[in-house]
């Protein structure tokens, strides 16, 4: 199969929420789909290694997670991208989230970024795609309960490191 | 951001991303599957002039090797519920409830005689079959029972161009979706195999 094949049939079954997942990470379409574009490289060069039967969606949910965490530490120099998300995103979030000092939220994505993997994605899920835990569990491959102690064990390390 | 426009943005990106990494810089196809039919996993495709497959498959893999395959230029996208009208009409063909369809199809692909026979094997109603030789009059060449046969084979939307209604003038004939699907189909229609 062709690279191109590979590539066409990951994007045919996940693209759209993957590219959903990205676009409310980073709130901007065109950076959006520059990281989906990676997210698919990455993928496809990492396809041989994953396991026969693994589950494909919750694996590229970690790979765009990660490429998009990537993306905006390397913003939070500039903290663009960090004062539009700040602007825009809900009122029950860990500290530093929401309306706080730029260097806070910046503070928050490294955080977020040196979570262990299942961690870091579920409260991705949960703060940026806005996702319930049953959607973030079906997503991640795991069970509603999973989600939320994944969730809860990342708020807590946030709290701790964004005091 | 509303739904809808949520939905747009994403297949806006997914089409960028199909374009500059895959070279399929068509007009999208949306596809799903019915994977829980008594005739097996079905999967279904449809683009801006219709549905434009419907499958006998074994999972979404294979349809998928199938679709990328027959449209070469074109992304396709996981979209069930750009399906779902016609995933409707076709749990209440397997119910009983309806046989008739009322379904856009598009067999622009197609075209000369083949085209000719599917349009007629079409308008086949539930209940009723036709020999091949039969279509193939129906089509303008009474004779070109073969080609008659080959064109159904080759049929991208079963059951709703009802090519399981063709028979040869002993016994069944075959067909691309297996006989014994064959033999489902003209049963649940009344007509006895």
């Amino acid at each position: 199969m062709s690279q191109s094949e590979r590539i066409a049939r990951l994007l045919a079954r996940h693209g759209l929420e993957l590219a959903r997942h990205l676009r409310r990470m980073v709130r901007d379409e065109d950076t959006a789909q520059d990281l989906l574009q990676d997210t698919m490289l990455r993928a496809h060069r990492a396809l041989a290694r994953l396991a026969p039967g693994a589950n494909e969606r919750a694996w590229l949910y970690r790979i765009a997670t990660n490429v998009a965490l990537n993306h905006l530490r390397a913003r939070s120099r500039e903290r663009r991208a960090l004062e539009r998300h700040a602007a825009e995103s809900d009122n029950h979030a860990p500290p530093g989230w929401d309306g706080d000092a730029p260097d806070r939220r910046a503070k928050l994505w490294n955080g977020i970024a040196a979570l262990p993997e299942r961690q870091r994605v579920a409260i991705t899920l949960r703060l940026a795609d806005e996702l319930e835990y049953d959607d973030i569990a079906e997503r991640m491959g795991c069970s509603a309960d999973a989600a939320r102690a994944n969730v809860y064990q990342a708020t807590k390390r946030l709290k701790l490191e964004v005091r | 951001m509303r739904e809808a426009d949520e939905r747009r943005a994403d297949e806006r990106m997914v089409l960028g991303v199909f374009n500059a990494l895959t070279a399929r810089s068509g007009a999208p196809l949306q596809y799903a599957l019915m994977t829980d039919t008594p005739v097996g996993p079905i999967g279904l495709a449809r683009g801006e002039g219709g549905l434009c497959r419907l499958d006998f498959t074994r999972d979404e893999d294979a349809f998928l090797t199938r679709l990328l395959d027959r449209f070469g230029d074109r992304p396709l996208l996981r979209q069930p519920a750009k399906l779902d009208a016609v995933r409707r009409q076709l749990d209440r063909y397997f119910s009983g409830r309806s046989l008739r369809f009322e379904v856009d199809v598009d067999l622009s692909a197609i075209s000369g005689f083949s085209r000719r026979i599917l349009e007629a094997t079409a308008r086949i109603p539930a209940g009723r079959v036709l020999t091949y030789t039969e279509v193939a009059a129906k089509a303008g060449s009474p004779r070109a029972s073969r080609a008659a046969g080959n064109a159904l084979h080759n049929n991208p939307v079963a059951i709703i161009v009802p090519c399981h209604r063709i028979v040869a003038s002993s016994g069944l004939g075959g067909y691309g979706g297996g006989i014994e699907n064959k033999k489902w189909l003209l049963r649940h229609e009344g007509v006895a195999t």
